[in-house]
């Protein structure tokens, strides 16, 4: 069974009396342990369809079946849940909250899962070093560089070992050696773990580097599909 | 809470607030123990006022019918001494006519008591006595003390005499001689021009009349008012008297009036307080929502249930709330400790002396107070937070 299988996904959004049809009509399936990344031209649809995959939005139409279960007929306490166990997310701009320190940043998918205290921070303070930053766990985002920052959210979305990891642009905000540190790391986990890493980028070192790679165009995927590199 | 300046107003609107209402409150708890005793022991009222059925409402129109013997006087007495909780029961009798100086005249009110026993009822005040001259004597039957207004009045001075001048109850003028022995304050304008204070003997030769219009009582504890009024009213129609028995707070019209006009401000400060609270609440927090929608989006992202943003952001209105109240009572507790320290005083309208301004820290007020901000603001909270809550996750990620 695959991890993901998406079925004819249409996704429309209306800017006033304007229909933006941002994906019309997707048909992709996932397994456990790829390594995808998903491109394109700006505005083909890429972020609106990581989107959907880590059910942080609902399609307009189709079905998205992930680990057997259909998301759109999961309940928003019910999907809350699912992102909490089974995705990971990195952001483009990071998304730390500031005033937490990294480790507490790396804990809070365990808190909110309910992981006892002792047992956060120290599977915290695991993926921390899992991603090189053993001592910087008391640091406030602010006094990272944006490379450790990419790091300590690679070990937010990875601590509570989810089997997807989505990321969008994850390298866009870094200079070319935190690129590659991330791409490198990321892979790495990949290979480790069997984690599925779904990513949207433009990114050439990236691209070079992932097993599929998924080109959307006008919302669609384009000639060539879902490739194996 | 992030936002330092913003945070910061809000809890000085809330501990403002909180001192504002506990200030006040205070001021109203010692002004209202201060009434109390000023109606117990200044005007000699004591806790429980027991007179014939009928007198309060009729007994100024036939005082003869309403009035008790002197026999039934010693013995509604005795029954009432044997409670263990009464302090003094003494019988009284207002006498109202001229007072005159040999020259010229005017109206008198005066209280007759047996100067032994008012003296228990008057307690603390009792050091307040005359200002001039002696206190009121057992021995001395025709001594009076006069208010100071009209001994100013009439002339009239510790030592000097006078002719008071009344009605017996049979209709007959009468008139005896008076001596002042001592002038004093009554404590209110109104009372101060006609005043005078009487054996219980003079009053009674003066009315002609062997008889008592009440018999007051004091008891050891203020608060057991009620309770003893209740036993006290069923022993003496049990022993065949039919009596009423009123409380202190019924008979004196202006502590009830007080009372009910700072209840009414109390009310009126608090309404407006909790709604500056609320507003302030709101404000903070709506604002702190606008703020970090991305970051409500990222927690949410990570699996935070939308219950979850409800009370992260309910409990920081709650700690906005506890914080402000603590700040409240230190504000409360630092304006308290200066009161103390320089006592100072003010005459209220329609008195004639200056009081002490007093406030109190009334610790159960304060807890109540506390329990209500934290409760509002934690309520104030949950109005933005429900609607950060119920964002849908991509909006709030990508809200700019």
């Amino acid at each position: 069974m695959p991890l993901i299988e998406m079925k004819n996904i249409k996704k429309d959004y209306f800017l006033g009396e304007t229909v933006v049809h941002a994906l019309r009509g997707i048909d992709l399936e996932i397994d456990s342990g790829e390594f995808i990344g998903i491109w394109g031209p700006s505005g083909s649809g890429k972020t609106t369809l990581l989107n959907l995959i880590g059910a942080i939005d609902e399609p307009t139409e189709g079905s998205l079946i992930m680990n057997g279960r259909e998301v759109s007929r999961l309940s928003d306490n019910a999907c809350s849940e699912l992102r909490n166990k089974t995705v990971g997310f990195i952001f483009q701009g990071f998304n730390l909250v500031p005033v937490l320190s990294a480790l507490e940043n790396v804990m809070l998918p365990l808190q909110i899962k309910g992981t006892p205290m002792a047992e956060a921070r120290t599977k915290a303070l695991g993926r921390l070093q899992e991603v090189g930053l053993t001592g910087l766990d008391a640091h406030r985002p602010s006094k990272m560089s944006g490379g450790q920052q990419q790091r300590v959210a690679i070990a937010r979305a990875l601590v509570t070992t989810p089997s997807l990891v989505i990321a969008d642009e994850p390298t866009a905000n870094l200079d070319s050696e935190n690129a590659h540190l991330i791409i490198d790391l990321m892979r790495a986990l990949n290979e480790k773990d069997q984690t599925t890493f779904i990513f949207s980028t433009h990114d050439q070192r990236l691209l070079d580097r992932v097993k599929r790679l998924v080109r959307l165009e006008d919302g669609r995927i384009g000639n060539g599909g879902a490739a194996s590199c | 809470m992030r936002n330092k300046r913003r945070s910061f107003v809000t809890l000085l609107a809330i501990g403002v607030g909180f001192a504002a209402i506990s200030l006040f409150r205070g001021y109203t708890d010692a002004t209202y123990n201060a009434l109390r005793q000023t109606a117990v022991r200044g005007e000699g009222l004591a806790h429980l006022t027991v007179a014939k059925q009928g007198w309060f409402e009729k007994g100024k129109l036939d005082p003869q019918q309403y009035m008790f013997l002197e026999e039934d006087v010693q013995r509604i007495i005795k029954l009432i001494k044997e409670e263990p909780d009464v302090l003094v029961a003494t019988p009284q009798i207002m006498i109202a006519g001229l007072v005159s100086n040999g020259t010229v005249s005017t109206i008198f009110v005066a209280q007759g008591v047996i100067p032994k026993e008012d003296k228990i009822i008057k307690g603390i005040f009792s050091s307040y006595g005359p200002i001039k001259g002696a206190a009121l004597d057992d021995q001395k039957m025709y001594g009076v003390e006069m208010s100071r207004g009209l001994a100013e009045f009439l002339g009239l001075e510790a030592g000097k005499d006078g002719v008071a001048m009344a009605a017996t109850l049979n209709g007959q003028m009468n008139a005896m001689d008076i001596q002042v022995i001592g002038v004093y304050e009554t404590g209110t304008d109104m009372t101060n021009d006609k005043f005078m204070r009487v054996n219980y003997g003079f009053a009674q030769a003066l009315y002609d009349a062997k008889m008592a219009e009440k018999v007051v009582v004091l008891l050891d504890d203020w608060r057991k008012t009620d309770s003893m009024r209740i036993r006290l009213l069923d022993k003496l129609t049990r022993a065949g008297f039919n009596c009423d028995i009123k409380t202190w707070n019924e008979l004196s019209i202006f502590y009830s009036k007080v009372k009910a006009m700072f209840d009414s401000i109390f009310f009126f400060l608090f309404t407006i307080v909790m709604i500056i609270v609320v507003m302030s609440t709101v404000n903070t927090m709506g604002m702190a929502v606008l703020e970090r929608t991305r970051e409500i989006g990222t927690l949410r992202a990570l699996g935070l249930k939308r219950r979850g943003v409800n009370l992260l952001f309910a409990l920081e209105g709650g700690l906005l709330g506890l914080c402000g109240s603590l700040f409240g009572m230190f504000l409360h507790v630092a304006t308290w400790a200066v009161i103390r320290i320089f006592q100072p005083t003010y005459t209220p309208p329609g008195t004639s002396i200056s009081v002490p301004m007093v406030v109190h820290l009334v610790p159960q007020v304060m807890v109540v107070l506390m329990a209500c901000l934290i409760v509002l603001s934690l309520m104030a909270a949950v109005i933005p937070a429900r609607r950060a809550a119920g964002q849908k996750v991509v909006d709030a990620l990508w809200h700019v």
